[in-house]
């Protein structure tokens, strides 16, 4: 079945350091303004070929339904599924320690000096590019799914649901995935 | 209540809240809120919302970086290490867990079907995402610049992160 070796040609053969990790994952974290999928994805997926883009994309659904920051969850599960344990702690001190670190003096810094305007402004445009880089990767992932329409359905549904509703994100994932997955369901049984 | 025991506290909330934040931290914003500026006093309204706008512009986890500020100001940086700690540490035990669960179920046939159910759902939310923060965003000036992010993205190889030094030459010139 085609889905099967798409989901493994990620490259397990390799062995992977742990320094690679670790640096791949802070590059990742230190780029990462505005949201750090844009940048996980490029460097798993499009870089380092840790993971295809339908791995890439089930790992993201493990991490989004689970609580806390989907990103520093794929970086866990990256690290987990290429050096286990230690790999796992090698990608989440790449994408936190240092980051975090460097983050914190400089805002530290500028919470204590003057706020300039130009500052605002900048980071207004940055903002907006951020959307985009975000709606862009949201559309790389899609594109192994375009051959299926019912999916490109139900991705539309849960846009809809986020974008057009009040409901909270967990509400729209509980209600759409019970339906979803049944449809998978009823498909693979015909295919 | 003491000082000593105020980061203390703080932490063990935030580990709380970090254990049901579905969605990502910004669910369970609201209720942070109430619980340090209304609840405890330990930050104004005022340095809430600068420590917010702070964590999204420095790159790195930003939400890990807000609960950082305000353990600082809550306990020093102590407090600010106590706090990323307790943020960031529950969630990376569960996902550790649930992937070492969901890989050694891999080639079953039922996590095929439930892989190929969710993934559109998690596209979609993607989109989404991207979406709704273009939205937060400043007049047509900033949806025009959000589309021709996006489209670079899709269309060319260039590194993301020229296209963010564009967009903050943008608007730092004033033409947002």
């Amino acid at each position: 079945m085609s889905q099967v070796s798409a989901l493994t040609e990620g490259n397990s053969d390799v062995r992977v350091t742990l320094a690679a990790l670790f640096t791949e994952f802070l590059k990742v974290s230190l780029c990462s303004f505005g949201g750090g999928l844009v940048w996980a994805r490029r460097a798993v997926v499009e870089q380092r070929h840790w993971m295809s883009e339908r791995e890439f994309a089930d790992t993201l659904s493990l991490c989004q339904f689970m609580p806390g920051p989907n990103v520093i969850g794929i970086a866990v599960c990256v690290g987990a599924k290429l050096r286990g344990a230690i790999g796992a702690l090698a990608a989440l001190s790449g994408f936190v320690l240092i980051p975090c670190a460097v983050g914190f003096v400089l805002g530290a810094l500028y919470l204590q000096s003057a706020k300039l305007p130009v500052v605002h402004n900048i980071l207004d445009g940055v903002s907006a590019v951020a959307a985009g880089l975000l709606i862009a990767t949201g559309g790389r992932l899609l594109m192994p799914h375009l051959g299926r329409p019912v999916a490109v359905l139900f991705a539309a549904l849960a846009f809809a649901g986020v974008v057009f509703t009040e409901l909270p994100l967990l509400v729209v994932l509980l209600g759409l995935a019970p339906l979803s997955v049944a449809v998978a369901a009823v498909q693979t049984g015909r295919a | 209540m003491s000082s000593h025991s105020a980061p203390v506290a703080l932490a063990m909330h935030l580990a709380l809240l970090s254990c049901i934040s579905f969605g990502g931290f910004p669910s369970v914003l609201p209720d942070l809120r109430n619980f340090v500026v209304a609840g405890n006093g330990w930050v104004t309204d005022q340095e809430f919302t600068n420590f917010f706008a702070l964590a999204q512009a420095v790159p790195g986890p930003n939400m890990i970086l807000l609960m950082s500020f305000i353990g600082w100001k809550v306990g020093g940086v102590p407090g600010a290490i106590a706090s990323a700690v307790a943020t960031f540490g529950p969630p990376c035990a569960l996902y550790f867990a649930a992937y070492r669960l969901w890989d050694r179920f891999r080639e079953a046939p039922w996590q095929m079907i439930v892989r190929r159910g969710l993934a559109p759902l998690t596209i979609g939310l993607v989109i989404a995402g991207g979406t709704v923060m273009a939205r937060t965003g400043t007049g047509w000036q900033g949806a025009a610049l959000t589309i021709a992010a996006a489209g670079l993205m899709i269309r060319t190889r260039i590194n993301p992160l020229w296209i963010l030094a564009g967009g903050g030459a943008f608007g730092g010139l004033g033409l947002l």
